[in-house]
């Protein structure tokens, strides 16, 4: 409890002490932080779904459409963003989840890249490939939301409720029987969970979270397209909870932060940046499979302290 | 009227048949045996009563009513739980959650319920129910242990409580004996008798004779997915057509 | 009527091409259990070979679609020694090595070849073969057409001929029985990809003078692939065949009249619908979860 008091007053001064550029990076990096949590509620059923980045575009092309047609304010778009897209999740519930693993993996995929390419096609209403712009945020008295630092506290306080909304569903009863689906399905069916109720359950719920991102998203950053939300977000989305590992509900918020401040620091290498980020994948996978959440187990490992059992992960199965 | 009655269940995998015309009726509190070597169908039947498959031809009645063709949740709430054949646990999960899942049907709970504690009653209740199985299975003291470190006794145990957390009315259990030594097998043995004891119908697949015939009140013996013979332990022990099944190289 | 033929004709040189890569793609995920998603930027090296060694270079195009399958097939090896082979027990590990592969393949593209508009490579082979005065195809076309078929027909005979094409079915079939039979699993694996890597690396090459040549081509690639394989049948060289065939005379009539994003969209959808009606595909074998 203090630990987290301690963080927040320190995300709270943060923003004064940062140049222009990294307070915009602190506003995104927050959305990330949302955009991979509500992932891994989605994953928590065992199921990897490539789905996810494009429902946040979902969420950003529904606030941004609220907005340019029906001047919403942003204090109604965003909720309706995220209503949106759980909705759209749902439909797609019905055929996705009509099968599991490598057929869900493609179909989920298959989804997300139709409805990107809907996006593209019906340039009349989604803008084509220049997307829809204009989008802004509002202004309340004297605050005016565009600028960085207001906004930060915004996108901190929306995150700050989401993400304690998800680590409530974790922890709970619903949490719990979305883990025993992930291990062993059959045998929750057989003291009478609906598997595919709980599947359903997590997937629109996690786009929910994640079309509130994209909405917080799209009024900061003014405009949306259909190729922020491919397969490119989709994998960093990935990276961030492959390297910061998903056992834990902290894991893939290390993974972001971890991975952002390296994204910075390799900024020059403009050109070369996906090539490292398909190594940092690669090695990711190779050499540190239980994450970054893991390292502190797996360096008591490497030092010989501790009980190289206590840790299932690095055991093979 | 018997709990559970099996009418000439058919079940064919294409141009297999493994099950024909199966039947046989299990009586309440009753500890109901179905046996046969390896390969004759008795798993196969056991997923069709719990739901997981659909008979092909045939009926199955519990307590009166038609589960045949429903979906294995369903039944379970209607009362019928299976145990799994090689130890079926939630291995990441602690001993105590994993018979908290047993308690879905009394114990699940609503999104919104979960995310404001409205249910909090309900999960004081389900825990309870929790804390009475691991007690009933001798469990208590390792409740906070990882369900994976288990030893083969105490994890089978562990299959036994999340069944029996879900207060079923009839227990299907597919080989829980499978790999135990004597001193695990009569514990076993024990806590069965427990179950039933308290209330349960038991209907066990086993291949292990000395459980077999120390526990059942009653056989049905199967072999190529056709009823071979049934009647008491002593019975079917001096049947020659089952000794023969069973010697004819297809024993286990 | 004139339009009609030209486009079926079209389609079917199409197919030839979708067959290389869908091909190998389901070779890989049959035998070895992964799905490869950088199979797309395999296809794309080898036409950006071609592009570098006989447009840039001016080495002969034969030399050129060799020295393409030789890169594109090491590439494959490496994939398979430093990657699937120590994820074998977990696909989706394995799956999401090829995603980072895919990341370093497009950027060692752009590096090579600059990040100006797509390249062009003038085809070698000129002239137009006109049948029945009605139907024009160009001779790089045919050209394609002749050796995908025969690439095709020499791996339909390897397979069912050959000591190996015997051991790489029965790994596709049943792993574990197969590594009891004393079948080396992990080499079946090497020529597996091997040979998927090849394909693609020849539909690279051979579809380099025909298209524009960039260094997120394969991202086009890996999605016709996704869908011609479900479509066609995840276990099913045949299906996968013939489901290339199929799919690339669709898209191509979809494309002429619609535009070629209405195309791509109908295909994804056809794919779901697959998916959900009957996930083994036109031929499929049942794979048992």
């Amino acid at each position: 409890m203090i630990g987290l008091t301690v963080l927040f007053a320190g995300l709270i001064i943060l923003p004064h002490f940062l140049a222009y550029h990294h307070q915009d990076l602190l506003i995104f990096t927050t959305i990330n932080v949302l955009a991979v949590c509500s992932y891994r509620l989605v994953t928590l059923t065992g199921e990897w779904s490539l789905i996810h980045a494009v429902m946040m575009g979902v969420g950003a092309f529904t606030a941004a459409l609220l907005f340019l047609e029906f001047d919403m304010a942003m204090w109604f778009t965003v909720p309706l963003a995220g209503l949106v897209t759980a909705a759209i999740a749902f439909v797609l519930c019905f055929p996705l989840l009509r099968m599991t693993q490598f057929y869900f993996l493609i179909a989920s995929f298959a989804a997300g890249e139709t409805i990107r390419l809907t996006w593209v096609e019906f340039v009349g209403i989604f803008g084509g490939t220049g997307g829809l712009v204009g989008v802004e945020p509002p202004i309340v008295g004297e605050i005016d939301f565009l600028d960085p630092i207001p906004y930060f506290y915004l996108t901190l306080a929306v995150v700050t409720v989401c993400l304690f909304l998800l680590y409530r569903i974790e922890k709970s009863r619903v949490g719990l029987t979305m883990h025993a689906i992930h291990w062993k399905a059959p045998l929750a069916e057989s003291v009478g969970v609906n598997a595919w109720r709980y599947r359903a359950l997590a997937l629109v719920t996690g786009s929910f979270f994640v079309g509130i991102a994209g909405a917080m998203k799209v009024h900061y950053l003014g405009s949306v397209t259909p190729n922020q939300f491919g397969i490119g977000f989709m994998v960093f989305i990935l990276i961030w909870v492959i390297v910061g590992g998903y056992t834990s509900f902290a894991g893939p918020v290390i993974g972001v932060i971890v991975l952002t401040i390296f994204d910075e620091s390799i900024r020059s290498f403009e050109e070369v940046r996906p090539a490292i980020y398909g190594a940092v994948l690669i090695l990711s996978i190779l050499f540190l499979p239980a994450g970054l959440e893991g390292l502190p187990a797996r360096l008591r490992v490497w030092f010989g302290i501790g009980n190289k059992h206590a840790d299932p992960k690095l055991t093979e199965h | 009227m018997a709990l559970l009655e099996v009418s000439n269940v058919t079940k064919r995998f294409g141009g297999l048949t493994a099950l024909n015309g199966v039947s046989f009726s299990v009586g309440e509190a009753q500890i109901h045996g179905l046996i046969g070597p390896n390969g004759a169908g008795k798993s196969t039947m056991f997923k069709n009563v719990a739901g997981f498959y659909t008979p092909t031809e045939g009926s199955i009645r519990f307590a009166g009513q038609e589960i045949s063709g429903r979906l294995p949740h369903h039944i379970a709430e209607l009362g019928v739980v299976r145990t799994f054949q090689e130890t079926t646990l939630f291995q990441e999960l602690t001993v105590l959650e994993n018979v908290m899942v047993g308690t879905h049907i009394e114990g699940k709970t609503g999104l919104v319920s979960a995310i404001l504690g409205l249910d909090r009653k309900r999960q004081a209740a389900a825990r309870a129910r929790v804390m009475e199985t691991l007690d009933f299975m001798g469990l208590t003291d390792r409740q906070d242990q990882l369900a994976s470190e288990l030893p083969l006794g105490s994890q089978r145990a562990l299959a036994l409580a999340i069944a029996l957390a879900s207060k079923p009315k009839l227990m299907l259990m597919d080989e829980p004996f499978a790999g135990m030594n004597p001193e695990e097998t009569n514990h076993m043995m024990d806590l069965t008798r427990k179950v039933q004891a308290s209330g349960v119908t038991i209907v066990l697949v086993e291949h292990d004779m000395k459980a077999v015939m120390g526990l059942c009140e009653y056989l049905t013996v199967l072999n190529f997915g056709e009823v071979l013979a049934e009647g008491t332990p002593a019975d079917v022990r001096n049947n020659e057509r089952v000794i023969e099944a069973y010697l004819g190289g297809t024993g286990h | 009527m004139e339009l009609i033929v030209q486009s079926l004709i079209n389609g079917l040189v199409q197919g030839g091409f979708y067959s290389l890569f869908a091909v190998g793609l389901v070779l890989i995920f049959g035998v070895m259990g992964v799905v490869n998603f950088a199979h797309g930027e395999l296809v794309m090296v080898g036409a950006f070979t071609v592009w570098l060694v006989h447009a840039q270079f001016g080495v002969d195009y034969l030399p050129a679609i060799a020295l393409g399958v030789v890169i594109v097939t090491s590439i494959g090896i490496f994939m398979e020694k430093a990657l699937f082979k120590p994820t074998r027990s977990d696909p989706l590990a394995g799956l999401i090595c090829s995603i980072g592969v895919l990341f370093i393949l497009q950027v060692v593209a752009t590096l090579v070849g600059g990040d100006g508009p797509s390249k062009q490579v003038p085809p070698p082979f000129h002239g137009t073969l006109i049948f029945l005065d009605v139907i024009r195809v160009p001779t790089q076309r045919l050209f394609g057409l002749g050796i995908s078929v025969a690439a095709l027909v020499a791996l339909w005979l390897f397979l069912t001929r050959s000591k190996f094409g015997w051991a790489l079915r029965a790994v596709a079939l049943d792993r574990e029985a197969a590594a009891l039979q004393g079948i080396n699993t992990d080499k079946v694996s090497l020529i597996a990809i091997s040979i998927g890597a090849a394909l693609a690396g020849l539909a690279g090459t051979l579809i380099a003078p025909l298209t524009n040549i960039n260094p997120h081509m394969g991202h086009n690639v890996i999605i016709t692939a996704f869908i011609v394989t479900i479509v066609g049948g995840v276990g099913s060289l045949t299906g996968a065949v013939l489901a290339s065939v199929l799919y690339a005379v669709f898209h191509t009539f979809v494309t002429v009249y619609f535009g070629g994003t209405v195309a791509t969209i109908c295909g994804l959808v056809l794919m779901v619908v697959v998916l959900i009606v009957r996930p083994t595909g036109i031929m499929g074998v049942r794979v048992s979860e």
